[in-house]
């Protein structure tokens, strides 16, 4: 039966011949661990780095690339949008964060919120406000 | 009344409770899947989808009001899930508006509430009486695992007809919100069967859950049928390959 080898929890859960089977699923059927927040390819928390058998993965998707961004070239691929059909080995950084700011998918969204136009693609905006400085009363 | 099962066999059960009467082995799936659907069909069942997954969100929220604090985690679940449906992206409704208008619908005639079919209201109603008044391992199990956790079966037989440019010939973008809920409901039905798994702590509470789950999927099986009761068999005729329906008396 093929296996996938989560690297950095140790853990390693084999699955029936034939199937496709969905990499976050897998983890989280079996506590091995991989970070997450979201399960729509948006935050980039459950990243990972494909050690093994990128030959047995599903086609990259394209939220998966808009949020990965480079990191895609350098074999990273989202737990949450990957399927595997094969062996496969897997490690990741456990205090890894989102990246949701800082890739094509955390633009549209910031364009959404802070730009407000029908067509995010085309609407991307920095804005930015200057607080006041805390006054004495909020010091500790 | 049955003792306390164990978590495998629970799951098992669970698990059990749809087999027979799975969504996607309903006549209107099969026909998608095999092709057959002409583009009005797909706007119909768009609009009906509509009705029945639209209030996603005020189903989630009926069911956040009744978990405690002390299921934190299953709180915070069902905040990430509506979240992911209102707000993290495109919003999942106007993802499925998108393919209606690819196959020439309009938003107007989706969102009008006249245009489902009874049965859509009736699992709409269902899914609002279970979200408000059931325990919250028994609206999750109803939920996320008797619905939601189907979707990825469903869907996984549907698209890639879809994209096929000897198919439909739809393009990924217009074609979204099933590549979406194929992944994204994969993770989603797995936290809802581990939520259930860990809060339907008592017999009664376990029971009560596997027959939800019976209930749920004969609740989407049905919905799914009349689809092409309604809109497809003055078309195309009787569908004949359908599975006995378990657990429903006549």
């Amino acid at each position: 039966m093929p296996e996938v080898f989560f690297e950095t929890s140790g853990r390693r859960v084999s699955f029936p011949e034939g199937e496709e089977v969905n990499l976050l699923r897998l983890s989280l059927r079996h506590g091995c661990g991989v970070p997450w927040r979201c399960a729509s390819g948006n935050c980039g928390t459950d990243r990972l780095l494909i050690v093994e058998g990128r030959e047995y993965l599903s086609p990259i998707r394209r939220r998966e690339r808009d949020r990965l961004g480079e990191l895609a070239e350098q074999g990273y691929r989202l737990s949450c949008q990957t399927y595997t059909s094969g062996d496969v080995t897997v490690r990741w950084d456990p205090n890894q964060k989102g990246l949701d700011e800082e890739s094509v998918a955390g633009q549209r969204l910031k364009a959404r919120w802070l730009g407000g136009g029908e067509d995010p693609d085309s609407s991307v905006v920095d804005q930015h406000c200057l607080l006041d400085d805390p006054a004495t009363a909020d010091k500790v | 009344m049955a003792g306390l099962l164990g978590e495998l066999e629970f799951r098992e059960a669970l698990e059990n409770a749809m087999k027979g009467t799975m969504a996607r082995d309903a006549s209107f799936s099969r026909a998608w899947a095999a092709g057959k659907l002409q583009r009005h069909h797909f706007v119909k069942w768009v609009t009906n989808h509509y009705h029945y997954v639209g209030p996603f969100g005020d189903y989630l929220g009926l069911m956040y009001a009744k978990t405690p604090d002390t299921a934190r985690d299953a709180k915070d679940f069902l905040l990430q899930n509506l979240y992911e449906e209102e707000l993290a992206d495109d919003r999942h409704t106007d993802l499925l508006i998108r393919f209606a208008e690819a196959c020439g619908g309009t938003r107007a005639d989706v969102m009008d509430r006249r245009n489902a079919l009874p049965s859509t209201l009736g699992i709409q109603g269902w899914l609002y009486y279970i979200s408000a008044n059931e325990h919250f391992a028994v609206s999750t199990a109803a939920t996320i695992v008797g619905l939601e956790s189907q979707v990825p079966s469903i869907y996984r037989t549907q698209y890639p007809v879809l994209i096929d440019p000897n198919g439909y010939g739809f393009s990924e973008w217009e074609c979204e919100f099933f590549d979406l809920h194929i992944t994204s409901d994969e993770v989603h039905g797995e936290r809802g069967y581990q939520i259930v798994l860990r809060y339907a702590d008592t017999p009664e509470l376990q029971q009560r859950c596997i027959e939800i789950v019976k209930e749920a999927a004969n609740m989407r099986f049905f919905y799914t049928k009349q689809l092409y009761e309604y809109y497809v068999k003055p078309d195309l005729g009787e569908w004949v390959e359908e599975p006995v329906l378990s657990g429903a008396s006549a």
